[in-house]
């Protein structure tokens, strides 16, 4: 069951490539494991399947083993900025918009095993006015994620990714070897099974995650799927895309704006398929943005302090 | 059952918990990924050069928490955590170490199970455990690590886990080293 | 960036250490808080310092009560690295000043996620 060298360096090379991940000399039980089920649900060895990609590099097979090479845990508030964009900007200006009262409500449209939107809930429990309360819909492909996601429950090694340590203590309790998401934060929170190709969950919406997802599809879906998004999303409304994504090149609908080290995205100002008369984004565009604060070491440790 | 109260721990619960801690801290470690710590199957071999590592637990719950296997999987679980290429030495110091350090993650998850407070001792490395009277062998797992034998073993040092321990439900004599239930299927 | 590993076992340093060496940092060690301490009073500038919990001479609570006592210390970002992980050992912990938290066992991504968190930066990412 070993790999041979020649194909894990090719593996080795190809992630690097793709993803900037280095899979040193060691790891070779880590790619056999992490292949094996790719290779067995085509009917070959780990060998063969490495074999094949290399003379016959097909798009969404090499997406699948990067993928399957790359993915580790979920972490939680991934890639930190949209969580941290989303608490200090996103949050107070929609609250603002909307006089301090009612409703905020967000998609998760790949919420994966749910820590994505728990993220999503906890930053709002922790940021909302008294008068304010939100909803989180979470969709994601696969039911069993969804399941999984639904029991709120997760191991030693799924908190360690990316959990601040007071929002652990604060928004989850211990149970056995585990940890159990609060009630208050399940509560806020909605999963089901959605396919991102159908039409989306009823909106509107103030904010939708759409992390690290459209890379599956290609141009024209993305497209479509983009489009959709627009259609449930609040005029004054934010999507957040995977850290690496954008929508140039691929939706002219979306303006980016730039927040912390990152970006989010709105609907464009003006839209060639919008009626004249009917409220366009420019009219809940925001009061010009903040310029983003510069995240130092300080400013996010007097959270955690 | 007129003892002092003190915790008394459910056999099958501290297998799949133990289990479950073995897993994780070899997966996070050791091999960097889950699935490679598996359940060992058909025949226990004798190990040749047996290497123990082990910590004890103190507190409301009194016991052991013992890693077995043989040399030549610990020096290579000693590579495994250190880094170090495939036919490196490893030092004694370094073996002592790396070994004595599993026991200590695993035996310090295990106690974070336990219902009342505890401290855990300073790990130790031997080829084979100090006797301890009284001590009962409540679980052992016997793992496979890169094929290798790695049996997880806990010891409660408290008579009060004896007749619970060994079958989980039955009142009878206290039956050392048999799992839970192993007479009564 | 500079980070002080603090933990009796050898063996955790080395991969606690390798994991911040691979993201880019310089690494000292201390095999406990007082240790650790004297390195710092003797000048160890440093960002960082991941401290275990349980360790002779200085454990690693009084550790982080020390440092955070000390002004002049005010910029060091803790973190705990320890097997405690119970609720309350947490919230002790942060209580006393650490910044954060990480539960052993851990990978790799584990403490780049956390570092990410506190706004420390970090080059590539360890496999």
């Amino acid at each position: 069951m070993t790999l041979s060298a020649d194909a894990f360096a090719y593996v080795a090379d190809l992630v690097r490539r793709r993803s900037a991940i280095l899979l040193q000399p060691g790891k070779e039980y880590l790619v056999e494991s992490r292949l094996l089920p790719l290779a067995r649900s085509a009917g070959l060895s780990v060998e063969e399947l490495v074999a094949r990609l290399r003379t016959r590099p097909v798009e969404s097979d090499v997406t699948a083993v990067v993928e399957a090479l790359t993915t580790n845990e979920t972490s939680w508030f991934r890639d930190s900025t949209p969580f941290s964009a989303l608490a200090r900007h996103v949050l107070p200006r929609l609250v603002a918009a909307r006089g301090g009262v009612g409703r905020l409500r967000v998609w998760s449209a790949a919420c994966s095993t749910g820590q994505e939107p728990f993220s999503i809930a906890m930053t709002l429990l922790d940021g909302l006015p008294p008068a304010m309360d939100a909803e989180i819909v979470a969709t994601d492909l696969s039911a069993q994620v969804i399941e999984r996601a639904r029991a709120g429950r997760y191991t030693q090694l799924e908190v360690n990714r990316g959990m601040p340590a007071p929002m652990l203590v604060r928004h989850l309790t211990r149970a056995g070897a585990e940890w159990q998401v609060s009630d208050a934060v399940r509560a806020m929170v909605t999963f089901s099974v959605h396919n991102l190709l159908d039409a989306p969950p009823a909106g509107p919406f103030d904010v939708v995650f759409l992390r690290n997802v459209l890379i599956y599809f290609d141009l024209a879906t993305k497209r479509d799927i983009l489009r959709r998004v627009a259609q449930v999303l609040r005029p004054d409304g934010v999507l957040v895309l995977g850290a690496a994504e954008t929508t140039l090149g691929v939706d002219d609908g979306w303006d980016r704006v730039s927040v912390e080290r990152g970006s989010v995205y709105q609907r464009a100002a003006r839209r060639a398929t919008e009626p004249a008369g009917v409220v366009t984004a420019a009219a809940g565009l925001p009061q010009p943005w903040l310029p983003p604060a510069v995240t130092t070491a300080g400013a996010t440790r007097g959270e955690a302090g | 059952m007129n003892a002092p109260v003190t915790t008394v721990l459910d056999a099958s619960v501290v297998h799949d918990q133990v289990s479950a801690v073995a897993q994780e801290v070899f997966a996070a470690m050791v091999d960097g990924d889950a699935g490679l710590l598996l359940p060992w199957e058909g025949e226990l071999p004798v190990l040749a050069e047996p290497v123990v590592a082990w910590v004890d637990l103190h507190g409301d719950w009194a016991g052991r928490l013992a890693l077995r296997t043989g040399a030549p999987t610990a020096n290579a679980l000693a590579r495994a955590l250190l880094g170090l290429p495939d036919e490196a030495e490893v030092s004694h110091a370094d073996l002592v170490d790396a070994c004595g350090e599993v026991a200590n993650v695993v035996g310090g998850n295990f106690k974070s199970l336990l219902p009342g407070p505890g401290t855990l001792g300073l790990p130790q490395v031997g080829d084979v455990l100090p006797q301890t009277p009284g001590a009962l062998r409540l679980q052992e797992l016997p793992l496979a690590w890169r094929g290798q034998l790695l049996a997880v073993e806990v010891w409660s040092f408290g008579a009060q886990d004896a007749p619970r321990a060994a079958v989980a439900t039955h009142d009878g004599p206290a039956i050392p080293d048999q799992h839970g239930g192993g007479d009564h299927a | 960036m500079r980070a002080l590993v603090i933990d009796d076992s050898r063996t955790m340093r080395r991969i606690v250490a390798g994991t911040l060496d691979k993201l880019g940092f310089e690494t000292a060690e201390a095999e406990h808080g007082q240790a650790a301490l004297d390195l710092l009073e003797g000048g160890l500038d440093v960002d960082l310092a991941c401290i275990d919990w349980n360790m002779p001479v200085m454990d690693g609570l009084t550790f982080v009560t020390s440092v955070r006592a000390n002004p002049a210390w005010r910029d060091i970002t803790l973190m705990m690295v320890t097997t405690e992980s119970e609720q309350s050992q947490i919230v002790r912990a942060l209580a006393a000043g650490a910044h954060e938290y990480l539960i052993k066992p851990f990978t790799p991504d584990a403490i780049r996620d956390k570092l990410d968190l506190l706004g420390l930066a970090v080059e590539g990412q360890p496999a």
